[in-house]
C-alpha cells in the first residue's frame, strides 16, 4: 500500500499474498488486474465507512431487509 | 395445437389444463425446436429429451388419472446448468465440474418439478457464473436469437436465449451481478432478481453465499408471476431464506399503476446513456405515464460505489470456495475467470468485513431517500445497446472493458443492497437489438414490479415480437 489519499495496491504485493495462500504464481498481467480489481473495491469501502461502525448489529441482513419491507401480504 | 413460437407459459399451462394438447406433444414440439435452433445459438449445453418426454408423459398420466400437480403441470422449461440434480450432470459451465453430480435436487428446482414443470435440458452460462457476456470457452459462446453475431448477455446466458427463441416457456437462473436481469434485456425478455433471501438457495452453485440470488426468467409479467410464486418462500435447508409469506403474485398483475410514483434516478444511472439507448428508455417512461404513473427525480445515496461494495464482499467469498481449485487445479480454469476469483486473495479481510457492516446501514439510507420519495425506481438496464460477441472477447477490442463495465453498471448496485430488481424490454435500438428498463423496489416489493411490468406489456406488447431465427 502507498499513502493514505491513492492507495492502490502493488501487483508484486497481490503476486505475494498468492504465494502465501499456497497458488500457483500469477503472470505480471493477471496480477496487475487483481491489483486494479481489489484497490477499486477496497477503495468504495474507505469511501463508504463514514460512520463507526463499532455499534452495528452485526451480520443480519436479512432481517433488515424483512424490517424494510412494507406489510406483507 | 398451441405453437410454442406464440402462447406464453400461462397460456400453454391453462391449454394444458383444458385438455387441448398434451405435455408430451408441447414437450415434443419444444425439443424439436430447441435441436433445430441450438446449433445457431448454442443456449443448450444438454438437450435432454429421454427424460423430458418421460416427465411430460407421467405429467399426462397424472392429469388423465385426475391428479393435477400444480400451476406448471406439464409446462416445458430449462435450467441454468448450475442447480444440482442428483439424476443429471451439472457442469456449472466450468471444466471443473464437468461430469460433476449435486448431492440433493436445488429446492428451486425441486419446486418447479412439484408443481409440474418438465424440464428440457440444462442451459449454457458463463464459466461458474462470472461474467455478463455469455463468453464460454469451454463450451462455446452462446448467441443472441436477435442476431447471434451479439451477446446473450450473462451469466444466465441460454436463460435468456432459449426464452427468447421461444424454445423453454420460461426459465431459471441466477443473479450475483446481474446475471439474471443482462441476458434478459439483452435478448428482450424479462428477468427478476428477487430480494435476497426471498428464493432459497439451497442446491444452487454458489458464487458468493451473501450477494446470491435465483430467479426466474420468462416472456411476460404474469409468466414470470407465476414461476416466481413457485419458487419463492422459506426452505429450511437455507438459513439465508426469508420466512416472510409469498404473495399471490399473479392477483395483483391487473393492480394498474395510476398514481404510483416512478422515480428516475438524477444521479449515475443515466449518465453515459447511448442515445440510442435513452430514445427507447423515455418513449418507455411516457408510455408509463400515459397510463397514470407519475414521473419524479430521486437521487441514489452513493450510488457510485455499490458496485465495488459488492465486489469487496463477492470477490473475497469467491476465493474462499474457489480456493482449492486455485491452489490445485489452476489451469482448468480460463484465464479471466481464474483472475476473478482470485482477485480476493488480494482484498484484506478487514475490508470485506466492513462492506458486510456497512450494507445494512447503506440500505437503509437509500430506502429511505429513494423509497421515501417513490414507490419504484426506474434505471436503464443496460446503458449501451447490446454489443456483438467479438467486442466483448477477450483482445476483441481496446474498449472491451469498458463495455464490460457499462454492461454491469446499472444491475450490479442491487446485489449488494439486495433490493428486488426487473428488467422488462421495452423496444429496439436502430442494431435490432432489444433495450430494457429495470424496475427496482423496497424489499420484498416483487408484487409491485411485476405489476409495474404488466402494465407496460398491455401498453407496449414488445414481448410478442419474434426473433428472426427459425
Amino acid at each position: 500500500m502507498t499513502d493514505r489519499k491513492s492507495s492502490t495496491l502493488e501487483a508484486a504485493t497481490v503476486s505475494a499474498l498468492a504465494r502465501l495462500l499456497g497458488y500457483p504464481p500469477l503472470d505480471a498481467d493477471t496480477a496487475a488486474r487483481i491489483a486494479a480489481g481489489a484497490s477499486n473495491a477496497v477503495a468504495a469501502v474507505r469511501a463508504t465507512a463514514t460512520v463507526p461502525l463499532f455499534d452495528a448489529e452485526p451480520g443480519n441482513y436479512l432481517a433488515e431487509l424483512e424490517r424494510l419491507a412494507g406489510p406483507g401480504p | 395445437m398451441i405453437d410454442p413460437q406464440h402462447a406464453t407459459l400461462v397460456e400453454a399451462a391453462a391449454a394444458l389444463a383444458r385438455g387441448e394438447l398434451s405435455s408430451e406433444a408441447l414437450t415434443q414440439a419444444c425439443l424439436e425446436r430447441a435441436h433445430r435452433l441450438n446449433p445457431a445459438l448454442n443456449c443448450f449445453l444438454r438437450i435432454e429429451d429421454e427424460a423430458a418426454l418421460a416427465a411430460a408423459r407421467r405429467a399426462d398420466a397424472a392429469r388423465a388419472a385426475g391428479h393435477p400437480l400444480g400451476v406448471l403441470h406439464g409446462v416445458p422449461i430449462a435450467v441454468k446448468d448450475m442447480f444440482y440434480d442428483p439424476a443429471r450432470e451439472t457442469s456449472s459451465g466450468s471444466e471443473i465440474r464437468r461430469g460433476f453430480h449435486g448431492p440433493a435436487t436445488a429446492t428451486a428446482l425441486a419446486r418447479l418439478k412439484a408443481a409440474g414443470a418438465i424440464v428440457l435440458g440444462a442451459l449454457n452460462m458463463t464459466e461458474f457464473a462470472l461474467g455478463p457476456t455469455g463468453h464460454n470457452p469451454f463450451y462455446g459462446a452462446c448467441h443472441n436469437p436477435w442476431n447471434p453475431d451479439h451477446i446473450a448477455g450473462g451469466s444466465s446466458s441460454g436463460s435468456g436465449a432459449a426464452v427468447a427463441a421461444r424454445i423453454a416457456f420460461g426459465t431459471l437462473g441466477s443473479d450475483t451481478g446481474g446475471s439474471i436481469r443482462l441476458p434478459a434485456a439483452a435478448n428482450g425478455i424479462l428477468g427478476i432478481k428477487p430480494t435476497y433471501g426471498r428464493v432459497p438457495r439451497t442446491g444452487a452453485m454458489p458464487l458468493s453465499w451473501s450477494i446470491d440470488h435465483v430467479g426466474p426468467l420468462a416472456r411476460t409479467a404474469a409468466d414470470l408471476a407465476r414461476l416466481l410464486g413457485v419458487i419463492a418462500g422459506h426452505d429450511p435447508a437455507d438459513p439465508t431464506s426469508s420466512r416472510r409469506a409469498v404473495p399471490d403474485y399473479e392477483s395483483q398483475l391487473g393492480a394498474g399503476i395510476r398514481g404510483l410514483r416512478l422515480g428516475v434516478p438524477q444521479n449515475f444511472f443515466f449518465d453515459d446513456l447511448e442515445p440510442a439507448v435513452g430514445t427507447v428508455l423515455e418513449a418507455a417512461l411516457a408510455a408509463l405515464e400515459s397510463a397514470g404513473a407519475q414521473r419524479l427525480a430521486v437521487n441514489v445515496p452513493g450510488a457510485q460505489h455499490l458496485t465495488e461494495l459488492g465486489r469487496t464482499v463477492v470477490y473475497t467469498e469467491a476465493a474462499a470456495l474457489h480456493g482449492h481449485w486455485l491452489r490445485t487445479r489452476p489451469e482448468d480454469y480460463s484465464p479471466q475467470v481464474r483472475a476473478r476469483v482470485a482477485t480476493g486473495v488480494a482484498i484484506p479481510a478487514a475490508a470485506y468485513a466492513e462492506a458486510l457492516q456497512l450494507r445494512a446501514l447503506v440500505l437503509r439510507r437509500v430506502c429511505d431517500e429513494v423509497f421515501g420519495a417513490c414507490d419504484v425506481l426506474v434505471t436503464p438496464s443496460l446503458s449501451i445497446e447490446v454489443p456483438t460477441l467479438a467486442a466483448t472477447d477477450v483482445g476483441g477490442s481496446a474498449s472491451m472493458w469498458s463495455t464490460i463495465g457499462r454492461l454491469l453498471k446499472c444491475v450490479a448496485p442491487f446485489n449488494y443492497l439486495g433490493l428486488p430488481a426487473l428488467s422488462v424490454p421495452v423496444g429496439f435500438t436502430a442494431n435490432g437489438l432489444p433495450a430494457a428498463l429495470q424496475l427496482v423496489g423496497r424489499p420484498f416489493a416483487e408484487a409491485t414490479l411485476l405489476g409495474v411490468a404488466a402494465a407496460y406489456q398491455r401498453l407496449a406488447p414488445w414481448h410478442e415480437c419474434l426473433p428472426p431465427v427459425h
